[in-house]
């Protein structure tokens, strides 16, 4: 583990992006941020914009109005970034899979998504653990 | 230049000590609002989170750098450059040592002030040239802003050089030992209000809540740093932190000198840390506690309010001067 893995998986800063969640997965996720899980703890901040973010968590099935603000913002991001696809949702579109307004899930939209956390919602310590697994890939990344 | 003059300008009180202070700075805003929020704050990186700034601050330069399509590639490059620089320039006037600034003469104040407003006019050349609604928004808020604050700062400021009769930092922090009045922040008429007005300034100078309407991310997305990516917000975060030092080594050199610490040579330094750090947590605390105000509410307050109460400030100040 280098000087910049290190760096780099000691502090995901993370941008939250709801593609038409029903708003159980985003809550769980703000419960990430707040005082009983707190992921500041491991450096994680949440940011407003995507050009600081390094880790994109999507929640919620991609509609077709959020499929192209999704991609936007996903190559607003600089790299390296990594997406977490926090619910059944954002997985694969869970059970609105097949609707008419439904692309599907993130992985349908975006060429790759790093960390899938399934759950309906998943647990606020299931998107830690998904958080930890992504830091993983950036702790033997090397600088470009 | 002796050996020593060349370490008290590369270790203390020079680059090395104000680099480690202001990222240590930055550690302690985040852990006292994180503690006042009931959360830990950083805690995994380094021992307590110690290493936090500076791993976000590699992170930042190990990104890709991105300057959008329309965006002033020049202004970009050189704005974020001279944001770390001058307030660095600027810290070199502070008395870190407790005694004797690493430069001081007479009207380093002055040139500190001018350094705050260059600092706010780059913020809107950066925000004006990222080629974005965001940034533009929150470049014409910060220009708002500084409307407002920077004339109270320059009227509260004045204040502590007017009992000082100098205006340089290092004489008016030496003054106050002299003197032995305990704490200007204190000192009859209007030491407090002074103080308080020049945190309000503070806080207003370098967008902290209550008045952090430039870089609203509920509404703005992050204001005026909206487009910046890698080594350019790296720069920008390190500049903001040197200015957060600066603001909070001035509150303690113009407000809080002391007659006893001053005299004793090992504990100067430490004193006068002590008092930065001090000023630093009430900044974070404040911070904690208030919500942020609208830009017009901000414009308001500092208009109909705080610029009147700094001018009775400054001529209570020269009255009270003149007939002791």
């Amino acid at each position: 583990m280098g000087l910049i893995g290190w760096a780099r998986s000691s502090s995901p800063w993370i941008l939250h992006f709801n593609t038409g969640a029903c708003n159980a997965c985003d809550i769980e996720v703000v419960a990430a941020l707040t005082p009983r899980f707190d992921i500041e703890r491991f450096g994680a901040l949440k940011v407003g914009s995507p050009r600081h973010a390094d880790v994109l968590v999507v929640t919620g099935p991609v509609t077709r109005e959020s499929m192209p603000r999704l991609i936007r913002i996903y190559e607003q991001m600089p790299e390296p970034k990594l997406v977490i696809a926090v619910g059944a949702c954002a997985i694969s579109g869970g059970v609105f899979a097949g609707c008419y307004n439904v692309c599907g899930g993130a992985c349908n939209v975006l060429p790759k998504v790093d960390v899938l956390v399934p759950g309906c919602p998943p647990k606020p310590e299931a998107i830690i653990d998904g958080l930890n697994k992504a830091l993983e890939i950036l702790r033997s990344s090397r600088g470009r | 230049m002796s050996l020593l003059d060349l370490l008290a300008l590369f270790f203390f009180p020079g680059y090395a000590f104000l680099f480690l202070m202001a990222f240590f700075l930055e550690w302690v805003d985040r852990k006292t609002l994180a503690r006042i929020q009931d959360r830990y704050g950083p805690l995994l990186v380094g021992p307590a989170g110690l290493l936090q700034p500076i791993a976000d601050f590699i992170k930042l330069l190990s990104k890709e750098d991105i300057v959008p399509e329309g965006a002033s590639r020049p202004v970009l490059t050189v704005a974020p450059i001279l944001m770390m620089a001058l307030p660095l320039t600027a810290l070199f006037f502070i008395p870190m040592n407790g005694r004797e600034a690493l430069v001081s003469f007479e009207g380093d104040l002055i040139i500190t002030l001018f350094v705050l407003i260059m600092m706010a006019l780059l913020v809107f050349l950066t925000g004006w040239s990222s080629a974005n609604t965001f940034a533009a928004e929150g470049a014409m808020r910060s220009a708002l802003q500084m409307l407002s604050y920077e004339i109270p700062l320059a009227l509260v400021a004045i204040c502590p050089a007017l009992v000082a009769g100098s205006l340089s930092i290092s004489r008016i922090y030496a003054s106050q030992a002299e003197v032995g009045l305990p704490f200007l922040a204190f000192a009859p008429p209007c030491g407090f209000l002074s103080f308080l007005i020049f945190l309000l300034c503070s806080l207003a100078e370098l967008e902290r809540v209550p008045f952090d309407a430039p870089e609203a991310e509920t509404e703005i997305v992050a204001g005026w740093m909206t487009e910046l990516t890698g080594r350019r917000l790296a720069l920008i975060r390190l500049g903001r932190n040197f200015c957060f030092l600066l603001m909070a080594s001035l509150m303690a050199s113009l407000y809080l000198g002391d007659p006893v610490t001053y005299r004793i040579a090992w504990l100067a330094p430490l004193a006068f840390a002590l008092k930065v750090l001090l000023c630093a947590m009430l900044m974070s605390f404040v911070r904690g506690i208030m919500a942020r105000l609208r830009i017009d509410q901000t414009l308001k307050a500092f208009w109909t309010y705080i610029t009147p109460v700094a001018v009775l400030t400054l001529l209570s100040t020269k009255i009270a001067l003149t007939l002791l």
